[in-house]
């Protein structure tokens, strides 16, 4: 069981809707695996899976302390770490969908110079 | 023989456990996972022996998925939501192999074509689950006997099923199976279902309308 718990939030880790997100970004901005991130929240890697399958916390200061809060004393996991956790991979996010927008505005920039791509002039 | 126990939450539990979900409690998307994945996905591997167990561990975690997301869907005045998982991952099983057999084209193997080929042809497979039919048929009379706003005048001359559609329509029910199933027309392949789920539906809209009901 544990087993198809762990895969359903792996197949998860791009959605954020789930913590299962935060938790992959804040794994690998630290390199940790399964094991490490298990250490530096507290709790056994068998609870990984079920942990990734909670709701995201809410961003707004006061649902995001309770929602951290909650999940962290279901799990008994450091309600800190969890925190810096979901913070981090929001920062992280933050930061590729400002790299998205950057290569847009240069692929924007670099059309409006070069005029458009052969074959599709306008007419 | 003996018969498998799929150790599914009482709906009690599953009350609980969907009232977690629309109050936004963090941590019950997990509680239903756990609550409703393995015994969702062994039982639909037990109705699906040729299928392998992974694709049905898919289509379990497809319609959990969605639930979790999409908590309101689920109305538990309709039904169970044992039952209303059970058939959502059966279509979403369904649809995946249907889609499978698509791609896979002429590679496909001859017990998978025969498998996808009755699927599609039932994709609400109801009707090789009487208890199923019974069971949405009990949902439909309690649901008509619930809804006693219906002018005479809009009922004159309709079929007991149209009748159900009727109410179904009025009661903003927007599931098709419990539309096939009024109508009795659940052995008919899925695409002509919904054709002829949505010519009586749109008739029945217009009865409403000139009766004056509006409907949800």
């Amino acid at each position: 069981m544990t087993d198809r718990i762990d895969a359903f939030a792996r197949r998860l880790r791009r959605d954020p809707y789930f913590l299962a997100s935060a938790l992959e970004d804040y794994a690998g901005s630290e390199g940790l695996d399964g094991s490490g991130l298990a250490v530096e929240l507290g709790c056994g890697v068998d609870e990984l899976g079920q942990l990734g399958l909670c709701r995201r916390p809410r961003s707004d200061p006061e649902s995001f302390a309770d929602d951290v809060r909650r999940i962290a004393g279901r799990f008994a996991v450091s309600e800190d770490r969890l925190a810096e956790a979901v913070r981090r991979s929001d920062a992280l996010t933050a930061l590729r969908e400002a790299e998205s927008q950057d290569v847009i505005a240069a692929a924007r920039d670099r059309i409006t110079l070069d005029g458009p791509p052969d074959g599709d002039e306008l007419p | 023989m003996t018969q498998e126990v799929f150790a599914f939450p009482s709906q009690d539990e599953a009350l609980a456990l969907h009232g977690g979900l629309l109050e936004g409690d963090p941590v019950a998307p997990s509680d239903v996972a756990i609550a409703y994945l393995d015994p969702l996905a062994r039982w639909l591997a037990r109705l699906n022996p040729r299928v392998d167990p992974s694709e049905c561990y898919t289509a379990a975690e497809d319609a959990i998925l969605s639930l979790l997301t999409h908590p309101e869907s689920y109305n538990s005045a309709g039904m169970p939501l044992e039952a209303y998982l059970r058939m959502a991952a059966k279509r979403d099983l369904q649809n995946a192999r249907r889609s499978q057999g698509r791609h896979a084209g002429r590679r496909a193997d001859w017990g998978a074509v025969e498998l996808s080929a009755s699927m599609g042809k039932h994709l609400m497979d109801v009707d090789s689950d009487p208890a199923r039919i019974l069971e949405l048929q009990e949902m439909i009379e309690e649901i008509v006997r619930k809804r006693p706003r219906i002018p005479a005048a809009a009922l004159a001359g309709l079929a007991p099923g149209e009748v159900q559609v009727l109410s179904l329509v009025e009661c903003g029910e927007r599931r098709t199976e419990m539309y096939a199933v009024a109508l009795g027309i659940t052995h008919l392949p899925l695409e002509q279902q919904r054709v002829e789920v949505k010519r009586v539906k749109d008739r029945m809209k217009v009865r409403l309308k000139r009766a004056g009901v509006s409907h949800d």
